[in-house]
């Protein structure tokens, strides 16, 4: 089929038709990203905690805005090379284009994969944590430094992140339609290297068929927790629901019926009061239904389980799947094997709506009163804070509510050398600024507070600076994941133009030339967005 | 638009240009957050900033716009399908300004006490 309008114009519209859909699909991403940027306003002016300004590495987010930029000039060139007749050239400039897509995409992900293993902790009075949490190791491992078999490995001979909730566990409850199946593999493998087993609390007595008159054991006490037992019983449980609620259902037909006929032409909603279903019309007929099933552990068994899957209780605990732990809630501590930033905006901006002192909430605050490595870090702050405020002074300015409030790596490390932060080395700064800390380096010299634990019932509330952080991290990796879903779509396209190309530029080099304009609209689109992600997500 | 090889030829030229204008506005926008020398308004990023910012990424999305995406001599019905897709971008915003003037935001709601967050920085 021929296409029409892909070389030549349309009279009515002097374009050709390729180069309007593109515009009327731009025309609907200015409204998608237009949504998204009008969110971000909105999240932004009436959040309820210190919005993070500039919390991202900014350098990578530069080197991308020139990557983007330089790439929207050689996607120009390679469809002006194409015009020209120049196959060569158009292979080299697209090449290019495609080599900074991939660079662009590469620096991205290094920076979504720092975020992912980047831990932040809110404790309960408000104080917030970042750094990265530590192993558990092995009885007298050097805690510092420690070497690779100090480490303590799980069941599945993985290490084993500080950041557990430990239950000495005596029984466990199963929802049986909505347990998870991995979950309950987990916990059966976790006892079973406790030289512990989940055997059946008690005779399961079920009636299993209309005519049984009594329960009858579907299955003994002490059977042996597995998945087939927990299907076997869901099954059952599922065909009693669909007996009783059938023999409900035919009930309540009924009533309805003789309330009709008891009350001849009144509406349904003046007899409503007088229709319910009667159990007693077909208890003989109900079968037993068993949404839940308990198993006993033959001795306590020590069962770890992650923050995010579990609500721990000190006697009782519950899953996400809706099993229930019993079982008493063990010492479960989040331990930092170093903390990079100690933030108390949150903290001050709360005392402030409670009209209260900010300065002596923090210095009131469980780190600070608990950590002497992070409260020397705090004395020091407050001395470079002073001098700071003294040199504004002269200009009538003063510290922002950040730099007051918010200790990090850079100030732990200007401590540590024992100098202000605006004199340290400015090559270490500057690769600081592209690599981030070399944590290595600083842990030789303990630049950072290492090893800082905290109790489980300080914490509030956890995550990697994941979207569940806060709603800037949620709009961050939405908007970027976007616009990055768009950087390889559009490359795509290119690539498809690259490396298919020959043969339309052989016998219609203008249509491809066309299709490369539409494809390089697409890509100055993508360019365009980011020119205004780049200040307000990694500036601002 | 430029079709013919001469034409093409000479705004390559001109692609330079906005890229280097491109290079130096972001250069710009990064010292105006980060450097001390750059730094207008109060200490630290503040409203003027944000300003200043912002604007120098207009002027680099129009520069991409008009020049790399031909918009400073296109047909009429392309103006017309873009800058008609801001006109529902600008009704967007402004429903969610809306969210301004709603009750939670009028001091004699009764969860206006519990919702308002007092004074941030």
């Amino acid at each position: 089929m021929e296409i029409p309008y892909v070389v030549t114009p349309r009279k009515d519209t002097g374009l050709i038709n390729s180069k309007i859909a593109i515009w009327l699909f731009l025309a609907s991403e200015v409204m998608l990203f237009g949504g998204f940027f009008s969110a971000y306003v909105f999240l932004r002016v009436d959040a309820d905690y210190p919005w993070p300004e500039r919390a991202l590495p900014v350098i990578p987010g530069l080197v991308n805005t020139f990557v983007l930029i330089a790439s929207s000039v050689t996607v120009v060139f390679a469809w002006a090379s194409l015009k020209l007749r120049k196959w060569r050239q158009f292979q080299a400039y697209m090449l290019f284009t495609l080599l900074c897509a991939a660079t662009f995409m590469v620096l991205k992900g290094i920076e979504y994969n720092v975020k992912f293993h980047h831990q932040a902790l809110r404790m309960t009075d408000g104080a917030i944590i970042e750094g990265h949490l530590g192993y558990e190791l092995k009885e007298g491992a050097d805690k510092h430094h420690p070497k690779e078999d100090d480490y303590e490995l799980d069941h599945k001979g993985r290490k084993i992140e500080e950041n557990l909730i430990y239950i000495e566990a005596t029984q466990v409850t199963f929802n049986t339609v909505r347990f998870h199946k991995d979950w309950v593999e987990e916990i059966m493998a976790e006892a079973k290297a406790h030289g512990s087993k989940l055997t059946l609390a008690e005779d399961l007595k079920m009636k299993t068929e209309r005519d049984q008159k009594e329960p009858v054991t579907f299955l003994p006490k002490g059977t042996e927790l597995s998945i087939e037992v927990l299907n076997k019983i869901a099954e059952q449980h599922l065909e009693a629901r669909k007996n009783n609620a059938k023999l409900r259902t035919n009930d309540l037909r009924e009533a309805w019926v003789a309330a009709k006929n008891e009350h001849p032409g009144k509406r349904d909603w003046e007899i409503v009061d007088k229709v319910a279903v009667n159990p007693e019309h077909f208890a003989d007929k109900t079968l037993t239904e068993m949404p839940s099933v308990a198993f006993k552990l033959d001795h306590p068994a020590k069962l770890e389980f992650f923050p995010r899957d579990v609500k721990e209780g000190p006697t009782q605990s519950r899953l996400r799947d809706e099993t229930t732990i019993d079982g008493k809630l063990l010492e479960s501590p989040m331990v930092f094997h170093y903390v990079d930033a100690l933030d108390f905006r949150y903290l001050a901006m709360k005392a402030k709506d409670r009209k209260l002192d900010p300065m002596t909430e923090v210095e009131k605050s469980w780190i600070l009163a608990n950590n002497k490595d992070l409260k020397a870090a705090w004395e020091w702050h407050k001395g470079e804070i002073a001098k700071l405020e003294e040199e504004l002074k002269k200009d009538s300015r003063e510290p922002t509510f950040t730099e007051r409030y918010r200790i990090e790596w850079k100030d732990f490390v200007a401590k540590a050398e024992n100098k202000p932060r605006s004199e340290r080395d400015s090559v270490v700064l500057a690769k600081e600024q592209i690599f981030g800390p070399d944590y290595d380096e600083r842990e030789k010299i303990e630049a950072f507070p290492m090893h800082v634990e905290i109790p489980r019932e300080e914490v509030a509330f956890a995550s990697k600076f994941a979207p569940a952080w806060n709603t800037y991290y949620a709009i961050y990796f939405t908007m970027t994941g976007l616009h990055g879903l768009h950087v390889i779509g559009g490359a795509l396209v290119l690539a498809y133009y690259l490396f298919f190309g020959k043969k339309m530029y052989l016998t219609n080099p203008e249509w491809l030339a066309n299709r490369v304009e539409i494809g390089g609209l697409f890509w100055h689109f993508v360019d365009l967005v980011w020119i205004f992600l780049f200040p307000l997500l990694y500036l601002m | 638009m430029a079709d013919s090889p001469e034409a093409i030829k000479k705004s390559i030229r001109t692609y330079l240009i906005v890229m280097g204008a491109l290079f130096v506005g972001t250069v710009l926008t990064y010292f105006v957050a980060t450097s001390p020398m750059l730094d207008f308004g109060g200490h630290g990023f503040d409203a003027v900033d944000c300003v200043i910012g912002l604007s120098i990424a207009t002027v680099k999305a129009s520069l991409v716009a008009a020049i790399f995406m031909h918009l400073n001599h296109e047909k009429k019905p392309i103006y017309w399908i873009f800058f008609g897709s801001f006109v529902f971008v600008a009704a967007l915003g402004a429903l969610l300004a809306l969210a301004y003037v709603s009750p939670i935001h009028d001091k004699f709601f009764p969860g206006a006490k519990a919702a308002h967050h007092g004074d941030k920085e």
